[in-house]
C-alpha cells in the first residue's frame, strides 16, 4: 500500500524512458508452500457497460466477460506421521488428511469481448473503461463467493473425491486397504 | 471604413460563434462523460477440473507496464498472482532395493491477474509516431490482450531467470520426499528431471 503514491511517478519515468515492455517488478513476494491441489473451478463473469443513447449519434453498449479461478487444496505441511496409521493385522491404512481449503488463484488477464455497439459519432471504449468494467465485475464476484457457499461446496466435493481416488491409487499396490478421512476445517 | 451597422453584425456573429463553440465543447464533454451504467451478471460456474498438483511456490508480483503496439503506448500497473506446481499424477516411481525412487516431472508455471482491487490499473495511453496528431491513442481490446500476453510471458521468463523456478523445484523435491516417506515408511529419493 505504501507504494500507492509512487506508482504514477515510476510509471511516468518508465513511459518517458522507453517504449519496450518493462517487467522489473515494483514489488515481488515469493512464498514457499506445500499444497496438494485437487480441483479448480473456472467462474465466469459478464458485465455490460451502457452510456445513454443520443438521437442521431447512436448507442454505446459493450459486453465483456472473463474467468476467475478458485482452487481447492490440502496443506501437506499439516500432515503429521501420526495421521497415517498402518494396521498390519487387517492390512488397512487409516489416512486422516488435513481439511480441504479453497482460495482464489487469480483471474484471466485477457477480457473477452462478447458484444459491442458504438455509434459512429460516439467514442470507442478505452482501456480505462475496460479496467473499470473488470473492477466492478471483480468486486461483485468477491461478494458472491463470500456469501454463496455453493461455489466452495461444489469445489470441496470435487477435491475430496479426487483426493480419495488418488490416495487409494497410491496405497492399494502395497496390498493395504486405505480408509481415508478428512479433518474438519478449524476456520 | 467599417460602418456602425457592419460592426454590430460582426459583434453578433462573434457572439454566435462563441455560443456555438461553447455548446460544442459541452456536447463533447457530455458524450465523453455522460452517465455510464455498468451491470454485472451473476457469476456462473464454467467448469470444475480435477487434478493432483504439488504446489511449492506462490508468487505475487506488481509490475509496471509500458508497452507499444500499433503506434500506441500504454502505461499501466498490474498485480499478478501465480504458482509453480508439479503434476503428481505424472510421477515416475520405482524401487531400488528398499528405497523408493521418484522422478519429479516438469514444472507448471501459472500466472494470473490478481483478484485484489485495482489489479489492472491503466494510467495512460497515447499515440506515437508520425501520425500521432491525428491518430487515436486508444487501444482496442485485442491490442490490450496482446500486450497482456506479452507481460505474462515476460514475467514467466523472469521467474526462470531469477532462480525462482529452480528454488520451487528444490522445495517440491524436499516436500515430496517428506510426504512419500510418511506414506510408504521407507527411505525415498527424489530426482529432479
Amino acid at each position: 500500500m505504501k507504494f500507492k503514491f509512487i506508482y504514477p511517478m515510476l510509471a511516468a519515468i518508465a513511459l518517458s524512458a522507453c517504449s519496450k515492455p518493462d517487467s522489473n517488478a515494483l514489488y515481488q513476494e515469493l512464498k514457499s508452500t506445500d499444497k496438494l491441489v485437487f480441483a479448480s473451478m473456472a467462474i465466469s463473469k459478464t458485465a455490460t457497460m451502457e452510456s445513454p443513447e443520443i438521437i442521431l449519434l447512436g448507442k454505446r453498449v459493450a459486453v465483456y466477460s472473463y474467468n476467475t479461478y478458485m482452487q481447492a487444496y490440502i496443506d501437506l505441511s499439516q500432515l503429521q506421521p501420526s495421521d497415517i496409521v498402518y494396521n498390519d493385522d487387517n492390512h488397512t491404512v487409516q489416512i486422516s488428511l488435513p481439511a480441504v481449503q479453497t482460495e482464489l488463484a487469480g483471474r484471466d488477464m485477457q477480457m473477452h469481448r462478447v458484444y459491442e455497439n458504438v455509434g459512429l459519432l460516439r467514442p470507442d471504449l478505452d482501456s480505462k473503461e475496460r479496467a473499470q468494467i473488470k473492477e466492478k465485475a471483480n468486486a461483485s464476484l468477491q461478494r458472491e463467493v463470500a456469501t454463496n457457499p455453493a461455489f466452495r461446496n461444489h469445489l470441496i466435493d470435487a477435491a475430496q473425491r479426487k483426493a480419495r481416488q488418488y490416495f487409494e491409487s497410491l496405497v492399494e499396490p502395497t496390498g493395504y486397504t486405505p480408509v481415508i478421512t478428512f479433518k474438519t476445517d478449524a476456520k | 471604413m467599417i460602418s456602425f451597422r457592419k460592426l454590430r453584425h460582426i459583434r453578433i456573429l462573434a457572439k454566435l460563434i462563441i455560443i456555438v463553440v461553447l455548446l460544442a465543447i459541452l456536447g463533447i464533454y457530455h458524450l465523453k462523460n455522460g452517465k455510464k451504467k455498468i451491470d454485472v451478471q451473476p457469476a456462473k460456474i464454467e467448469r470444475i477440473s480435477t487434478m493432483v498438483r504439488l504446489s511449492s511456490m506462490d508468487i505475487y508480483n506488481e509490475v509496471p507496464v509500458v508497452d507499444t503496439i500499433n503506434n500506441k503506448v500504454i502505461c499501466a500497473i498490474q498485480k499478478q498472482k501465480g504458482s509453480i506446481s508439479f503434476d503428481v499424477e505424472k510421477l515416475r516411481i520405482d524401487s531400488l532395493g528398499d528405497t523408493i525412487r521418484i522422478t519429479l516431472p516438469h514444472e507448471i508455471v501459472e500466472l494470473y491477474e490478481s483478484t485484489e482491487p485495482n489489479a489492472w490499473k491503466v494510467i495512460d495511453t497515447k499515440p506515437i509516431g508520425p501520425l500521432a496528431l491525428i491518430q487515436t491513442g486508444k487501444l482496442t481490446n485485442r491490442e490490450e490482450n496482446q500486450v497482456k500476453a506479452r507481460i505474462a510471458a515476460k514475467s514467466k521468463r523472469e521467474l526462470y531467470r531469477n532462480g525462482t523456478v529452480r528454488r520451487a523445484r528444490t522445495e517440491a523435491a524436499a516436500n515430496l520426499r517428506s510426504f512419500a516417506e510418511k506414506l510408504y515408511r521407507k527411505p525415498v529419493i527424489v530426482i529432479e528431471n
